[in-house]
Parts: C-alpha cells; structure tokens; sequence
C-alpha cells in the first residue's frame, strides 16, 4: 500500500544526505563505513543508513500478529481484506443453501441456476460489504489506540470491538448501539482468545523444536 | 511495475493485501462521494440526515465493489505471474482482462468479450502511463569524476 499512502520510511535517507561536515575535507580520507557515518554526524546506534525499514516488521510492543506486518497500513489492509474474503465466501455459502428451498419446481436448468446465482448474488456481498466495513472501522480504531498508548494488548482489541460497534450503529439509537457495541466486544474478546491460543502453540512448537 | 517490487508481500499473501486495500480505498472513497451526493441530493433542512442515509447505504456497496475488483484483479496477477514466469507490464493487462470479463459473467458473452477488452485496454493505458513516468524520472546514470590522484587505501 506504500503507492496509496506514500513511504514513510525517508528518514535514513535524508539524514545521511543531510548537510555534510565541512571538517571532513580536510580529514585523511578512509573509506571505513564509521568515518562515513562520524562525517556525515550520524549515530550510529540509533540510524543505519544501510536500514532498509521498508521491510522492517512492527516495533509497538505485543503487535505480532498471525501475519507479520510491518505498519497499520498492512494490519488494516490484511485485516479488511481477511475478513471481508472469509464473510464473503460465507455470505455466499449461506445464500448457496438457502437457495436450494427457493428453486421453483419443474424450472428449466437456465431458471434454476440464475435462481441460485442471484441468492448467491444477494447475500454474499451484503453480508460482505457490512463485515468490510466492521473489520476496516475495528483496523482504524485498533491501530489509532496502539498509536496512542505505544503498546498493544487485549484491552486495546476489546475496546476497539466496543468502539466499532457503536460505531456501526450509531444513527439508530441507544439500544441497539449498545448491542452491536457488545456484540462486537464479544467478537474482539473471541479474536484475543484466538490469536493467544495461535500464538502459544507457535511457542510451544517453536520451544519443541529447539 | 516493469520489475519486481521489493516492498510488497510475496504472491498468495498480496492478495488479501489487494484486497483490503482496495476495500479501505472504495469505502473511504465511497464515503466522500455518497456525503456530497446525499447532500446534494437533499431538500434543504434535511441535507445532514440525507447524506448521512446514503453513506450508510451506499458506502459499503462501494466498498464492496471496489474490494471485489482489487481482489480478483490481485488473484489473476498471480496466476498470471505463476504461468508467465516473468514480470512486465503484459502480466496487469492480462490480469486486467480477466478481471473485466470475470465481473461481467452474469451479462452472457457479448458482455463478458466488451467488459474484458475494456479492462484490458484501461489497465494497458494505466501501465503504459507508469512506464513513461519511470522513464521519464530514470536519470541515464553518469560516471563520476575521477580523483586526481588515487585514494590511500
């Protein structure tokens, strides 16, 4: 996503092209990497001009995911793009099922199918769409808090879930705010419970195999 | 896109990265038209609460349709990828030409032949473009001067 959005990542670059030593004129010249880095006023430990941080994996602690990801611009895309992929296939396996009480008796085989295509057609996306929109709301909310509180944790899942739900409802009033706000809750602490059990077992695995 | 891109996820991955980009893209996107739209489109007095009522019915769909043609455009780069063994612009006008032809399935042959030549031909003008702004920006690469007198190793 780095065409949409733009890189991120110049810092290096422009602090090596910043304005360089005059002194290093009249230094010997040695072509280690540390004169290079001592002219050109860069420390060491903290920059690498050499660091390509493109591909440099999230740093805010307790953010490893299942998928490795290396901004929220990658947990948003992934994230949307998982979930709407997974709620659009079982939209469409859910239209798919509930199509074959609906096809009319004695109907050609043309009839039959475009009965079936359109229940597809029907719920599919619209099942979708709204779980789209959920997970890309949740993706937002989640990574503006892991933004501001520089750590990620179950609290920030559940009240991201909290906040997309009441999100999503919002126009029709109190009640049904608050459901869809547990409801979503619900469905964060459940993603939690996943990704610990996910993450564990990759441990344990990974412990057996040292 | 003529070589490979070094800061994109290898290819089954990218899909479900294409794909919730370009929902993100087309629901954001879908929320800004379908608020002008809906404001516009509403009597006086009541121009918030229509633009609030398309965004809610409309964003979405946008969303949806947008992420649907990311997605299935990704998923035949891929494949296309794969079969190809090699990567040019010809891989996003082959992807492109699917794409189209895949979305108009429903329309019978006429529509699907017209939906994948016009894809094929928006995704070519596209690349196209690319490529004559890569050229244009790529700098014929220089030798530099050479010292006077060679460096103490």
């Amino acid at each position: 996503m780095s065409w949409l959005f733009g890189s991120s990542s110049t810092k290096a670059t422009q602090q090596a092209q910043a304005e360089p030593n005059p002194q290093f004129q009249f230094q010997k010249p040695a072509n280690t990497i540390d004169s290079i880095y001592d002219a050109a006023n860069i420390d060491d430990s903290t920059d690498d001009v050499l660091d390509i941080q493109e591909d440099q994996l999230s740093s805010i602690e307790g953010s490893q995911s299942i998928i490795p990801s290396r901004d929220w611009r990658d947990d948003l895309c992934y994230g949307t793009g998982t979930v709407y992929g997974l709620s659009l296939i079982g939209g469409s396996t859910y239209g798919l099922i509930e199509s074959f009480g609906k096809i009319p008796q004695g109907a050609s085989f043309k009839l039959q199918l475009n009965t079936v295509l359109n229940n597809i057609t029907k719920r599919g996306p619209f099942i979708g769409n709204h779980a789209g929109i959920l997970a890309m709301n949740y993706n937002f909310i989640n990574s503006g808090l892991d933004y501001y509180r520089n750590k990620h944790d179950d609290y920030n899942t559940l009240a991201a879930g909290a906040l997309t739900g009441a999100l999503f409802k919002s126009t029709k009033g109190l009640k049904p705010v608050l459901y869809a706000s547990g409801l979503c809750t619900i469905g964060a602490g459940a993603w939690c419970g996943f990704k610990r059990m996910y993450l564990n077992n990759d441990d344990q695995s990974a412990k057996k195999l040292d | 896109m003529s070589s490979t891109d070094h800061s994109r996820e290898p290819c089954p991955l990218v899909i479900l990265n294409d794909l919730g980009g370009a929902f993100v893209m087309g629901g954001l996107g879908g929320v800004i038209w379908h608020g002008v739209k809906g404001f516009r489109n509403s009597p006086s007095g009541e121009r918030l609460a229509g633009a609030k009522l398309s965004i809610k019915t409309r964003a979405p769909v946008s969303g949806g349709n947008f992420g649907m043609w990311g997605g299935l455009f990704s998923g035949f780069d891929c494949a296309v990828k794969g079969v190809r063994k090699r990567e040019d612009i010809w891989n996003g006008i082959i992807a492109g030409f699917f794409t189209g032809g895949t979305l108009a399935i429903r329309g019978g042959w006429r529509s699907i032949r017209n939906g994948a030549i016009t894809c094929g031909i928006l995704i070519g003008c596209i690349e196209g473009v690319g490529l004559l702004i890569q050229r244009a920006n790529t700098q014929v690469p220089v030798a530099p001067p050479m010292p006077a007198e060679p460096l103490a190793a």
